[in-house]
């Protein structure tokens, strides 16, 4: 009696110590990709009706929001130096839906709308994170204060290049800069310094602002801490970076178009620094309309 | 039947319920553990082999919904042990002595889930055992579990009937004893 009673719970838990082993040595994707097939839709439909149980001005507030993403985006794509930048991206826009425990959230998009694991994600103050892996319906999130995450940055003013790691404890994150005798000081901007192809992260968005400089005891590296301009326990609506737009000409156009409701013909720049001239033209035609 | 169900409920939504509500409120401290304190709740009235298997459901199921992204098994392993330890503990007591056996396992449970969290997933400590997430889950689990024997209808919820029979319920004089 009094082992058969117990069979059950020790099955289990031996079951439960392989699933642990094996994912271990193998992620057990197809694991996840069910989980997120199963759970997914619900809290697609779950985080649907807190948010219809919260106000039906949320319609108007998120209208705004986008319209001040799309502003400053571009004024972003017009400040910025950086002639990437001034390639336009393919993006689709989603709500968060799910906040976890581990460093992650899930956003309302995924494989349907063409996002896969490596992309950018970032809302209107600044980097949330990239894509970890995506399901039909909602994709999995990890945010730069995660403790696995590690992001290639750089300091806005001096292009001194780094490395972001996330410090979930207090909301922060470490840039440790390559170069030991940088300038840094509390108050730099840190954007993303942008990887190969865009993926993981596109370059230029902004990070942070350094709040305290750490002392170097080993003066190998140069650390400080910085505070992220997203509010990583507030999230509602991000973006998610597709990939780059075959031309930049028509990103910006498109941009205008819903901007100012103007139709803006799509020239197509031929090369890159074509390409980002006549971006600049066309920014500055939405700005005239 | 009822239980079944109950329990079906409770690995669907429970995990939902904790990554889309709970942890989307941002609750001082963390917020509670919502999956195990269904898992705990619910186990008092199952068996103790139904009771581990429901852990183990749940717990798999927060596993693998979507924002999780640590080692798969983990909470399984972890609601597994919880909710059979609390299916063979909780007596047919006063709601005082459930509330307790209650909080205390999911004190042990939400530390144990901190160790195997900092350890298979190098979550650091002072994350994985978070005294806030802590409170709250052991303070909602003893809460949940009074105001379900308050009930008045749990003696004959999700048991073996007439389980003071003796010779139908094959758990009956372990958990009296117990």
């Amino acid at each position: 009696m009094r082992a058969s009673g117990r069979r059950v719970p020790v099955l289990l838990a031996l079951a439960s110590a392989a699933l642990i082993a094996a994912d271990t040595v193998t992620p057990l994707e197809p694991l996840r990709a069910f989980g997120s097939a199963v759970f997914g839709g619900l809290e697609d439909a779950a985080s649907a009706g807190v948010r219809w149980a919260s106000g039906e001005h949320r319609v108007a507030e998120l209208e705004r929001e986008n319209a001040r993403l799309r502003a400053d985006l571009l004024a972003a794509r017009r400040t910025i130096p950086s002639p990437a930048q001034a390639d336009g991206y393919r993006v689709v826009s989603a709500h968060v839906i799910g906040f976890g425990r581990d460093g992650t959230v899930t956003v309302d998009t995924g494989s349907d709308a063409g996002v896969t694991r490596d992309m950018t994600v970032f809302d209107g103050d600044g980097l949330v994170g990239r894509i970890l892996r995506s399901g039909p319906g909602t994709a999995t999130v990890q945010l730069a204060t995660a403790s696995g995450a590690s992001i290639g940055a750089r300091l806005e003013g001096s292009r001194e290049v780094g490395l972001v790691t996330g410090v979930p404890e207090h909301g922060l994150l470490r840039l440790s800069l390559l170069n030991a005798s940088a300038e840094v000081k509390p108050g730099d901007r840190v954007v993303t310094l942008g990887s190969r192809d865009m993926r993981p992260y596109v370059p230029d968005v902004p990070i942070g602002t350094v709040v305290t400089v750490e002392p170097a005891p080993d003066a190998l590296t140069r650390t400080a801490l910085v505070r992220p301009f997203a509010r990583f326990t507030a999230l509602d609506l991000v973006t998610v970076v597709l990939g780059p737009l075959p031309d930049a000409a028509a990103v910006d156009a498109s941009a205008a178009e819903s901007e100012a409701g103007s139709e803006a013909g799509g020239e197509a720049g031929g090369g890159d620094a074509d390409a980002a001239k006549s971006g600049e033209k066309n920014q500055k035609k939405a700005k005239g309309a | 039947m009822k239980a079944v169900v109950l329990s079906v409920l409770v690995v669907l939504l429970a995990p939902v319920l904790q990554v889309a509500v709970v942890n989307g409120l941002s609750l001082p401290g963390g917020g509670p553990d919502v999956v195990l304190v269904a898992v705990i709740a619910l186990a008092a009235l199952l068996r103790p082999g139904a009771g581990a298997f429901l852990g183990f459901a749940a717990g798999l199921a927060a596993d693998v919904a979507p924002p999780a992204d640590h080692t798969i098994g983990r909470l399984a392993l972890v609601m597994c042990l919880a909710g059979w330890v609390c299916a063979r503990v909780t007596a047919d007591g006063a709601a005082g002595r459930r509330a307790a056996v209650a909080a205390v396992v999911a004190l042990g449970a939400t530390l144990a889930g901190g160790v195997l969290a900092a350890l298979l997933d190098g979550t650091p400590w002072g994350t994985a055992l978070a005294p806030g997430a802590v409170a709250w889950t052991v303070g909602l689990a003893a809460l949940v579990a009074a105001a379900l024997a308050l009930l008045p209808r749990r003696r004959s919820f999700g048991r073996v009937p007439r389980s003071r029979d003796g010779s139908r319920d094959r758990y009956g004089r372990g958990r009296r004893l117990a």
